[in-house]
């Protein structure tokens, strides 16, 4: 007779299991591991090659370009924004995940760092569809694309001509322009409202050169009312410095070529206008004031003799 | 045969008694088993280790295949760029101007996304790196070579697009715009297994 152990069975059984399960449990815990790193990897080669897909929107010459981009799954982008690190042009920071089982997202990817764009847009972005255009900002000369992504439709209620004709000229979807007559619950996503009297996510006052969006003021010139409507104050906040940050680096380059083209018989005093617009941007109500004395360097320059402008 | 087999098994029990206990029999399975488990172990542990190592060699490809379409997407925008752009709202022109203001200039090293940036122009096609002229404030617009950058990387692939270069010229209290053919360079950092930064 064999002896039996324990629920009867043998020594032999017995040891099997539990090394078997031990190496059972060590190869889906491995198996479950390489899962989660795979998964990571192609959610951050995801973000990574977001940023390619935004080099083409470069405006060169355009006043401005559009594009959209569409997923299979419900997709997950979350952006940060920090002027200070990665001085003097601070960067950006895109990561990414989508929907894996019901309505679950993934763990959100390693996050991938801008450095050279000014992306403007809600901190999470969540959608099947990205829809993205680029504006030029000129502060006296060409400063950087702004780059603009949303995936919620806005409707503008009341937009002045110039701005329904400048957006429809993109011929991109996802904008919505409404009149007075129609109601705000009308719209399904985010309500922009150039009329104070209406009450709405977004509310613009365009002959002061400002919006007020999650309780905040945001100040505005020129082509920066698009990344006002369409990204989270403190990312509006955050790359606006960073652009000023830019603009210096820039005006740098452009002091210098004053001395050259110096050479060339060209006379300019632009140069201490510019040094006069270093000073430090601290919060966007300054972007007024900077702009103002970009329009005095406009003038000199476009005064300047033909060859001898600098910009 | 069998017999030789059942001596062997009594002589060794004989001999090595001490350490053989009562239920040999099962012991040697036991170890039978130990050593097979070891062994299965161990292979499933190496095939895990070529498996990560295939895996890691195609990160690596596709870590170096973004970059170096992010290089190509960013280069083929670079001279319409605000610090490289001329001021004659040509598309594909590079102000030399503002260019020699770049070279040497550390914030935008790490700005673009490119591990070297250089400008070579026509008259230094035929030269080899080392018989160009480098540019600087001093000796420009004599020279051949805008050095912007160059992280002086062990792994690098670059590649050229050609743009029109143009400078401020003047003679006989004339300013005009002088340009020229010249290539871009811009090169793209790969990344090798087991290589650290």
């Amino acid at each position: 007779m064999k002896s039996k152990g324990l629920f009867g069975l043998s020594f032999n059984w017995i040891f099997a299991l539990i090394v078997g399960g031990f190496i059972l449990f060590l190869a889906i815990y491995g198996s479950s591991k390489f899962i989660v790193t795979s998964e990571s990897t192609i959610y951050t080669e995801t973000a990574a090659k977001l940023t390619s897909l935004l080099d083409p929107l470069e405006t060169g010459l355009a006043s401005g370009k559009a594009t959209e981009i569409t997923f299979k799954k419900e997709s997950r982008f979350k952006f940060t924004c920090n002027e200070k690190s990665f001085a003097p042009f601070g960067k950006e920071t895109v990561s990414f995940s989508e929907q894996t089982f019901g309505k679950e997202f993934g763990k959100q990817s390693e996050r991938v760092d801008i450095k050279d764009k000014y992306i403007f847009t809600n901190s999470l972005l969540e959608g099947k569809r990205l829809i993205i255009f680029s504006k030029p900002f000129f502060l006296t000369f060409k400063v950087a694309d702004l780059t603009l992504i949303f995936s919620q439709e806005h409707c503008f209620f009341d937009a002045p001509e110039e701005i329904e004709e400048e957006l429809e000229g993109l011929n991109m979807a996802g904008i919505i322009f409404m009149n007075r007559s129609q109601e705000v619950k009308d719209c399904k996503g985010i309500s922009v409202c150039f009329d104070d009297e209406m009450n709405c996510d977004v509310e613009v006052s365009h002959d002061k050169n400002y919006l007020v969006k999650e309780g905040k003021k945001l100040y505005y010139t020129d082509n920066l009312l698009y990344g006002a409507i369409f990204s989270s104050a403190d990312i509006y906040e955050c790359n606006l410095k960073r652009l000023k940050s830019k603009f210096d680096e820039l005006s740098k380059i452009y002091l210098t070529k004053v001395n050259i083209i110096e050479r060339s018989g060209c006379l300019s005093n632009i140069g201490s206008k510019l040094e006069l617009m270093s000073a430090e941007l601290e919060s966007s109500r300054d972007i007024l004031r900077l702009t103002e004395m970009a329009e005095e360097i406009d003038l000199i320059n476009k005064g300047a003799k033909s060859g001898c402008k600098l910009y | 045969m069998g017999t030789k087999k059942g001596q062997l098994k009594i002589q060794a029990e004989r001999t090595f008694g001490f350490l053989v206990p009562k239920s040999s029999k099962g012991q040697l399975k036991i170890q039978e088993m130990a050593f097979m488990l070891v062994a299965v172990f161990f292979f499933f542990i190496l095939v895990g280790l070529f498996a990560l190592s295939l895996f890691y060699s195609g990160l690596y490809k596709q870590a170096n295949k973004i970059a170096e379409e992010r290089t190509l997407s960013a280069l083929t925008n670079l001279a319409n760029s605000p610090e490289l752009s001329c001021a004659s709202s040509k598309s594909n022109c590079i102000d030399a101007d503002k260019l020699i203001s770049l070279v040497g200039n550390e914030p935008y090293e790490n700005f673009w996304p490119f591990s070297s940036l250089k400008v070579i122009r026509l008259s230094a096609f035929d030269k080899s790196d080392s018989e160009m002229i480098e540019c600087n404030l001093a000796n420009y617009p004599d020279c051949e070579k805008f050095e912007v950058y160059d992280k002086e990387l062990k792994n690098e692939r670059s590649i050229s697009t050609y743009v029109a270069l143009c400078r401020k010229g003047y003679e006989n209290t004339y300013t005009y715009e002088k340009c020229e053919v010249a290539k871009l360079v811009a090169g793209t950092e790969i990344k090798v297994q087991g290589e650290s930064e």
